[in-house]
Parts: C-alpha cells; sequence; structure tokens
C-alpha cells in the first residue's frame, strides 16, 4: 500500500465519520492500523494485538492461516472497545473492500459507545494484554514454561464461568454477608422500597457463627474469581495474577459475547448505508461499488449449518425500523387477522430510526431475538433447525424444523447466558475439608460428559482438594455427582 | 487519529505457539500409541502414505452443553423444507462419537499423520537408540568373479595385452623425442638409431653422436613396425580380479494364519493389524519389504491378502502344513542369503499333529530364518496347545518386557519370539516385544 492509497483511506474516513454523524451515529474516536495479513490472523487467533503466549493460541492462528490461504475471501475485520477504538485494515485488501471495512467499524464504534454491556469493561485492553504477555514470559523464566502453561490450560478451561453482574456491582466477600444476613447496619436509602421487604428474621449468636464460616456466602457462578480467592492451594502471586489476567480478558470479551448477532447486525445495517452513500456522491466508482457489493453479498450469504450473525442482526434491525416506522407491533396490529390488511399496514409513525438506536442501547442477543424475531424475519431467510443423525458410515445433517416459534424458542435457549451451562460454586468448604461443591443449574440441557470431567480435571490442579459437580441427567431423571480426587480420575457418583 | 501504517515487529508469536501446538499433537499421539495402532481405519486405509489418527488432550477443555446450542444439530438459513438434507460430514475414526464443536478449535479431533512419522515414534517409545536402526541391514551377496584393477604385478595367464604393448610404445615414444632432443638429429633417424640399439638408449644416443648410426631408407619414410617395438618388464601389465558382490536389503515377511472356524473375525482382525505393523517396521531397516500370506486349516495354500482376511474355512488345524509350504517359499523363493525372512504364525493354540509341527517348525528355522514369531490368540474357552508345545520342545523361556510377558527362543541359538494375545490392547505390547527382541536393529 503506497501513500497515495493511505492518503484516500484517510479522505473515507473523514467522510464516513461525516456521513455517520449526519445519520445520528455517535462515535468514540477511532483508529486505524494497516497491517500485514500475517499480524491479521495472529490479532484473529489470539483475540487481542499483543497477548500471552498459548498453544491454543497457536493452534487458532494455524486454523485461521488455513483459512486465509484456501481464499475464503470474505474481509477481515477487528476492532477494539478501546479509547479511541482501535481497529485493523490488512494491507493486502482492495481500496472498495478497505472502505466497507471502515463503514462497518465505525458502526461497531458507535454500538460499543452506547450499548449498555460494555460500558462496564475496561478501555485499555490493548496495552494491558501487552503488558501481561511480558510478565507472563518472565513467569516462565522463573517458574518453568510448563508450569505456567498447565495454569493457563486450567485458567482457559473456566474462563467463561464469570459473572458480568461482577463489574456491575462489585461487592466483598464480608459486604456480600452484610447484605444476606442484614448485618450492614445501614438504613434503607430514601425513597427505596427496602422497609416493604420481608423483616430480616433476627438470627442466634450459634447461627451467626455457622453463617459467617459459610463459603462462599451465597452461591457464586464466577467460579474463576472464587478460586483464586480462596483455593487452598494457589499460594504464590504470579499465580493469581495468570489467573487474573484471563479472567479479566474473559470479562472484557463477554460483551462482544452476549451481543454477537447484534453487533454484526448493526455494523451491517450501516455500512451498506454508508457505502451507498459513498457511492452516490462520487468518492467510490461504479467498479469500486460493484466490488464491494460482490464482498458485501459474500458477508451476508446463508450459511447452511450456522446463524451468519451478519445476515440475521441486519435483516433484524432493518425488520424493527420497518416495522416501528409503519406502527406494525403492539395488541392492535397482532389482533388483526386480516391478511390483507395487515399486509398494507402503516400508521405512518416514523419512529423506525429512533427505535432501533434505542434497541442498540439496551438489548444483548438474548432479549434481541426474544423480542424481535418475528415470522417475516425467519421466513425471509429461511431460518431452521437441523438435526444430526448417524447414518452408519456418515453424519447425516437434515432440517428438523422450520416451525417459527420453536426456532425462535430453541435459539433463545441457545443463546441464555452467553451460551455456557449455568454453574455455582455451592461450597467451598464442603464435608468441612476444603472440598469445592459446584452444581450445574439445569435448564434442559445436559452436559457434555467428556468435557465436564476434562474440566473438573482442570479445576481440581486449582484446588488442590476434591471437587464436585452435581448435574442432572434427563435420561435416567436422576441427579449426578462427578467428582475428581487425589488421583486426577474423574468419576461419576451417582444418587448421591 | 485517522489511517496509519505502523511498522510491527517481525517476530512471528503464531509460528512459535503453532509449533508447541504440533508438539503437543504429537506427546497426544505417543500418549494414544496403544489405541491408534489398533484403530481399524489405519490398517484397512488404502495406499496413502498419510494416516488419519484421532487425536485427544489438545482441546480445549470447558464446561459445554452436550449438543451444541443445547440441540442435536444446530441452526441454519437458505433454501429449505423440513426433511431436507443440508449435508453430511465423515464420522470420527474409531467410531467414537463425534463432537461439533463450540468453536473452530475443538474440531481438531483428527489430525493427518505421515505412517513413517508414526513408526519413527513407535520406536521412540520402544526406546531403539537412534543409530542402530537408522543403519539399513544389507547382506553381502556373491555372484562370481569380476575384473577389479590392472596392476604391474601378476600371473601370465592375466597378462593384460593391450595395455602392455600401450605402455611400450608410449615408453619408446619418450626415448625418441629425447633421442632428438639430445642429438638433434631428425626423428626418423633418431628411431632407427634405437630400433639398431635394440631399445638401449645411452647405446643409441651414441651412436648418433658418433654418426655411426644406419641412416634410414629414404623411400619408406619412416622406419617403424612390430619389429621396432620392444617390450620390456616394466611394460608389462596384469589384470587382477575379485569376487563380484552384491549388497542386498531384503525382507520377507511370511504371515501365516490358521483361518479355521475357530479362528474369527476378531482374531484375524488382531493378526492382521500384528502384520500391518511389523511390515510398516521393516520398511524402516531394509529397502525392500514384502509380504506373502499362508492361509492353513489342514492344508496350506498361498492366498492373496483379501483372501487371507475374509476367507474362512470349516476344518482342522495342523499347522505343520503352513510351515511346510513356507519352508519351501524360503527355497524357491526367499533363500535366506539374500532375504531376511521373518515368518510369522497366528492361531489359536489348537493343532492336530503337534509332534509334525515341531519338527516342520524346526526345519524352517534351519533354514536361517531372521525371527519366527509365534502369537497365540487365546479366548476363554480355546483349548491351546501349541505354546506348550513349543515351550517345551523348542526350549522357549518366560521373558517380560516392560509388564508383558512374552517367550523367547535361547538367546543367539533359537531367533523364537512368542506372545499370548487376548485383545486389542496386547497389540502394541505385543508389537513391542517383536520391535524390541526380534529384530537386528534392537538385538542385543
Amino acid at each position: 500500500m503506497n501513500d497515495l492509497d493511505l492518503k484516500k483511506l484517510n479522505v473515507a474516513d473523514r467522510l464516513i465519520r461525516e456521513i455517520g454523524a449526519e445519520f445520528g451515529l455517535d462515535f468514540m474516536e477511532q483508529e486505524f492500523d494497516v497491517i500485514p495479513a500475517r499480524k491479521m490472523l495472529e490479532i484473529l487467533a489470539y483475540r487481542l494485538p499483543v497477548n500471552y503466549s498459548h498453544w491454543s493460541f497457536g493452534r487458532d492462528y494455524e486454523i485461521e492461516r488455513t483459512k486465509y490461504q484456501h481464499g475464503f475471501g470474505v474481509p477481515y475485520e477487528v476492532v477494539f472497545n478501546s479509547d479511541p477504538a482501535r481497529a485493523y485494515l490488512m494491507e493486502t485488501n482492495p481500496l472498495p473492500v478497505q472502505v466497507l471495512v471502515m463503514a462497518h467499524v465505525y458502526a461497531h464504534n458507535d454500538f460499543m459507545k452506547n450499548n449498555k454491556h460494555f460500558q462496564i469493561t475496561r478501555r485499555d485492553m490493548i496495552t494491558s494484554a501487552s503488558e501481561a504477555s511480558q510478565r507472563f514470559r518472565r513467569y516462565e523464566e522463573d517458574y518453568g514454561r510448563e508450569a505456567v502453561e498447565k495454569l493457563i490450560d486450567a485458567g482457559m478451561a473456566i474462563e467463561w464461568n464469570i459473572d458480568p453482574e461482577e463489574l456491575i456491582r462489585p461487592e466483598t466477600e464480608a459486604e456480600t454477608r452484610d447484605r444476606l444476613y442484614g448485618w450492614s447496619g445501614k438504613l434503607p436509602a430514601e425513597g427505596s422500597f427496602d422497609d416493604m421487604l420481608p423483616k430480616k428474621k433476627s438470627v442466634s449468636l450459634e447461627e451467626k457463627r455457622k453463617l459467617r464460616r459459610k463459603t462462599p456466602p451465597e452461591p457464586t457462578m464466577d467460579i474463576l474469581k472464587y478460586v483464586i480467592e480462596n483455593s487452598p492451594l494457589l499460594s504464590f502471586e504470579w499465580q493469581k495474577d495468570v489467573l487474573s489476567t484471563i479472567r479479566g480478558q474473559a470479562l472484557y470479551f463477554l460483551p462482544y459475547r452476549r451481543t454477537k448477532i447484534m453487533n454484526e447486525g448493526w455494523a451491517t445495517f450501516w455500512h451498506e448505508k454508508i457505502m451507498n452513500r459513498l457511492f452516490a456522491e462520487g468518492f467510490l466508482s461504479a467498479d469500486e461499488h460493484g466490488y464491494y457489493n460482490l464482498y458485501n453479498s459474500r458477508v451476508k450469504a446463508h450459511s447452511p449449518r450456522t446463524i451468519n450473525p451478519y445476515l440475521l442482526g441486519s435483516a433484524l434491525f432493518n425488520n424493527i425500523e420497518m416495522r416501528w416506522n409503519t406502527g406494525r407491533f403492539g395488541p392492535l396490529y397482532e389482533s388483526c387477522s386480516d391478511a390483507e390488511e395487515k399486509e398494507n399496514w402503516d400508521l405512518h409513525l416514523g419512529k423506525g430510526r429512533e427505535k432501533i438506536m434505542e434497541v442498540r442501547r439496551t438489548h444483548m442477543d438474548w432479549f434481541f431475538i426474544d423480542e424481535f424475531l418475528t415470522r417475516e424475519v425467519v421466513d425471509e431467510l429461511e431460518l431452521y433447525v437441523y438435526q444430526e443423525a448417524d447414518r452408519g458410515s456418515h453424519i447425516e445433517l437434515k432440517v428438523k424444523e422450520t416451525d417459527w416459534k420453536k426456532i425462535k424458542q430453541l435459539m433463545v435457549q441457545s443463546l441464555m447466558n452467553w451460551g455456557i451451562p449455568r454453574i455455582l460454586v455451592m461450597d467451598g468448604n464442603y464435608r468441612n475439608s476444603s472440598q469445592l461443591y459446584l452444581k450445574h443449574e439445569f435448564e434442559g440441557m445436559p452436559l457434555d460428559d467428556e468435557y465436564c470431567k476434562k474440566t473438573l480435571q482442570h479445576i481440581y490442579s486449582l484446588w488442590g482438594r476434591p471437587v464436585y459437580l452435581e448435574t442432572f441427567n434427563p435420561e435416567t431423571s436422576r441427579c449426578v455427582v462427578y467428582s475428581v480426587d487425589q488421583d486426577g480420575a474423574p468419576r461419576v457418583l451417582r444418587d448421591e | 487519529m485517522g489511517v496509519l501504517k505502523p511498522d510491527y515487529d517481525s517476530i512471528s508469536r503464531g509460528a512459535t505457539d503453532a509449533a508447541r501446538h504440533r508438539e503437543k499433537i504429537k506427546e497426544a499421539i505417543k500418549r494414544n500409541l496403544p489405541e491408534i495402532i489398533s484403530d481399524e481405519a489405519i490398517i484397512t486405509r488404502s495406499g496413502d502414505q498419510m494416516v488419519r489418527v484421532p487425536v485427544r488432550g489438545i482441546k480445549s477443555y470447558r464446561f459445554i452443553h452436550r449438543y451444541r446450542d443445547g440441540i442435536q444439530g444446530g441452526f441454519g438459513s437458505g433454501e429449505s423444507e423440513e426433511g431436507k438434507v443440508i449435508g453430511k460430514r465423515p464420522k470420527p475414526g474409531n467410531g467414537r462419537p463425534g463432537k461439533p464443536g463450540e468453536e473452530p478449535g475443538v474440531d481438531y479431533l483428527e489430525t493427518e499423520i505421515e505412517l513413517a512419522e508414526l513408526v519413527e515414534m513407535m520406536l521412540d517409545d520402544i526406546g531403539l537408540p537412534n543409530l542402530q536402526r537408522k543403519e539399513i541391514v544389507e547382506a553381502v551377496v556373491t555372484r562370481g568373479w569380476k575384473q577389479d584393477s590392472i596392476e604391474k604385478h601378476g600371473i601370465l595367464p592375466r597378462l593384460e595385452k593391450k595395455r602392455t604393448i600401450k605402455e611400450a610404445i608410449k615408453r619408446m615414444e619418450v626415448l625418441v623425442q629425447n633421442l632428438m632432443l639430445r642429438s638433434a638429429r631428425e626423428e626418423d633417424e633418431c628411431r632407427a638409431a634405437l630400433e639398431e640399439a635394440d631399445g638401449d638408449f645411452d647405446e643409441a644416443l651414441a651412436r648418433l653422436l658418433s654418426g655411426s648410426n644406419r641412416q634410414p631408407a629414404a623411400e619408406h619414410g619412416r622406419i617403424s613396425g612390430s619389429g621396432g617395438l620392444r617390450i620390456e618388464s616394466s611394460d608389462l601389465r596384469f589384470r587382477t580380479i575379485k569376487e563380484d558382490t552384491e549388497y542386498e536389503s531384503n525382507a520377507v515377511v511370511i504371515a501365516m494364519m490358521d483361518v479355521s472356524g475357530s479362528m474369527d473375525t476378531m482374531k484375524k482382525y488382531l493378526a492382521r493389524s500384528f502384520y500391518f505393523w511389523m511390515t510398516s517396521f521393516l520398511r524402516v531397516i531394509y529397502k525392500r519389504v514384502e509380504i506373502r500370506f499362508i492361509a492353513h486349516t489342514t492344508e496350506a495354500r498361498l492366498v492373496d491378502e483379501h483372501q487371507f482376511l475374509h476367507q474362512g474355512e470349516s476344518g482342522g488345524t495342523s499347522c505343520y502344513s503352513a510351515y511346510e509350504l513356507a519352508t519351501n517359499l524360503i527355497d524357491t523363493e526367499y533363500p535366506t542369503r539374500k532375504w531376511n525372512v521373518y515368518p510369522f504364525h497366528f492361531s489359536d493354540g489348537e493343532d492336530w499333529d503337534v509332534d509334525r509341527t515341531v519338527s516342520s517348525l524346526e526345519r524352517m528355522l534351519d533354514r536361517g530364518v531372521a525371527n519366527f514369531g509365534y502369537g497365540e490368540i487365546q479366548a476363554e474357552h480355546s483349548s491351546s496347545v501349541l505354546m506348550e508345545a513349543y515351550r517345551k520342545k523348542i526350549g522357549l523361556e518366560a521373558d517380560r518386557f516392560d509388564n508383558f510377558s512374552f517367550f523367547r527362543g535361547s538367546r543367539g541359538i533359537s531367533p523364537v519370539l512368542g506372545v499370548i494375545i487376548r485383545g486389542k490392547p496386547d497389540i502394541y505390547p505385543a508389537l513391542r516385544v517383536f520391535l524390541h527382541s526380534g529384530n537386528p536393529g534392537g538385538r542385543g
């Protein structure tokens, strides 16, 4: 890429900002770095521009490189929720693709600045990860590469077992106890309804002592945090640092994970509008616009075996905008049974733009799908649920469900709790001997047996005392308890 | 703000960690060698030098639902109607349940590896030092005699006439040139003088200087010819000869198996996987490796691989028939001076004429086979007599290798190894015994 191209991209940067602002988007400062392909693949694999070393990142790097070499031909875009927001452009991309990525990135920028789930995360993660990589390298020298690797393996196994609420209302353990047992002594805040809650029972001294020893004071889904703070085994600061770094990064990425469909949908919705304006204003030639269209169709391609968030998300925002422009919502519209009347329904509300701006502020995928996935969108995209069936020599994928309500219900279920099983730490002093007791809150979806056992082994390597996990087997309608003991071999204890 | 093109460090962290990942794959394969080498998919693969092996232990484990998205399948979009097949995917090897991953990395359930690399790993695992097995085993075979070199001394029958005359001419020409220089006479005169002096240089020179030499006849122009050539003893050249030998690096596996009714598919499979790995292994040591199949009941026949595996026959069991056919094969096609012969015999231990079997075996051993392996595949209620008979009559001693017991002939005297295989898990330990104790690289 030469200086002239760079100049043109800087013009595009200014234009996109102006057009976006006209559309009502609200940006943080934005920086773009033009980087070679290898660096882009590394960022995708390592999640951050510079991050600590781990074989799983190396594995993902090889996967990304293989995909790139086989020319999947989808433009790469990475943008970080930092301040200023930082995004990367792959230097080998042709100009229309660069401009497409920039327009797309600016919409992400708006989303991250305004979506409430992004507000709680730290905005210095790029620097922080880079510093962590230095520290980890030192730990490798001081304590051995194997030891660091093993610790990272274990930490990553429970990296998503965290609690985002933690960032909204951080609370020390003592504060939690006080809240739970009404020992805080604080008066209810002015105008709160606390006095309407049932009165806390008065507890005997004996009982208070027992409660004081209870750990955690209430069940917590932040297994990683609980382990860092309470493990009988982890005694060194460097160990806690490694695990805290992993947890910090997971918390940072959690909003991305919870808003994947919305975020990509939003960016696609807007890049289409911005690109069309750039063409209308003559910044892009007809050829370049044609080139863009080709790439855009790849971005929004149907994918038979998975949900394309770019496609589904942008279709949903388009649908919401249309519905709130025409007033196709609410009981009056819902209860209308005349197909023709519904077809031509238009109350000229013109509230579409306002509505999507609001939704991008308040929602995450789970509620987004629950509230806005309509029959029209399911039909338009021909969404379906397929099922895998063993056909002896191979596994066959077959469309099982096309009913929009059923699809919606399953999709909502799959998005709950950012797609992972909800597992709580119940007791960190089980059998009064520092054993760790976990419980899976069964919500209709059984755990994977192999993954479950291996993950428990990882937790055991962090905890150093027997670890238990209680779950439910829907096939036998029985409670199942897994345990990992000194010998490291997972066992299944039934009907514990 | 805006678009910048920064200089990035050239260190590729991705490549370094990717190397560590590959290292981990190898570790995982090594850990699972006993399972991998008994994997049917590898043995029955066709020709290809790459094999797919299941790799466990390098996935990113975490708590996940049994089925991605909570359904045994997933979501998709595009033209569809209920019941339409949108695709298929291969089942993971070895009948293990497949798992569509939560993220791309998790699909790394199987990896490709070269067969040769897998064999290397086995050798590493068994602990054969590099040097011993890198040396290709070669045998010297005599074909007759061939000319080796030309020497100045020898016996008359091997006089190399052409070379001797050449040497004489060469020497004469040098003398003539010298005479011309020293006497300042013409070439013809010098040549004639040398001839007159019977090849004596000093005398010819004296004659030329004193003018007492005979003038060459002008009409001849040049005096030369056979009469002028003198052969001295220093001109004589003799051929030497040596034995014509060749380096051969051949091995043949003679795979024998009882195919009578009592050998079921599982037993045959155990035998087959053993032969497969043994052959792959021998390819590391020998340049040329062949495998021949002998199926027997009461009679033995040479068969092809397919028949060997898939043809069952009813009838009794006489193992000597196989040994006699194998001995015959050795005599006619695989003489032990050119071939390293590895006869292997798998049976369930039944035999109708043990005495004749033992004597046939001894006759085969006398041919000088590299190693005879006997594998007895025992089921719960098999009536095995053969291993016992070999122990007593051939004098096999019980031995252990890494907790796997086996029987061996006395060191250096009878190259016999016997193993008892009860199921898939025994294949690898049995192979280890053969690789460790039954091959030229590992013996000693």
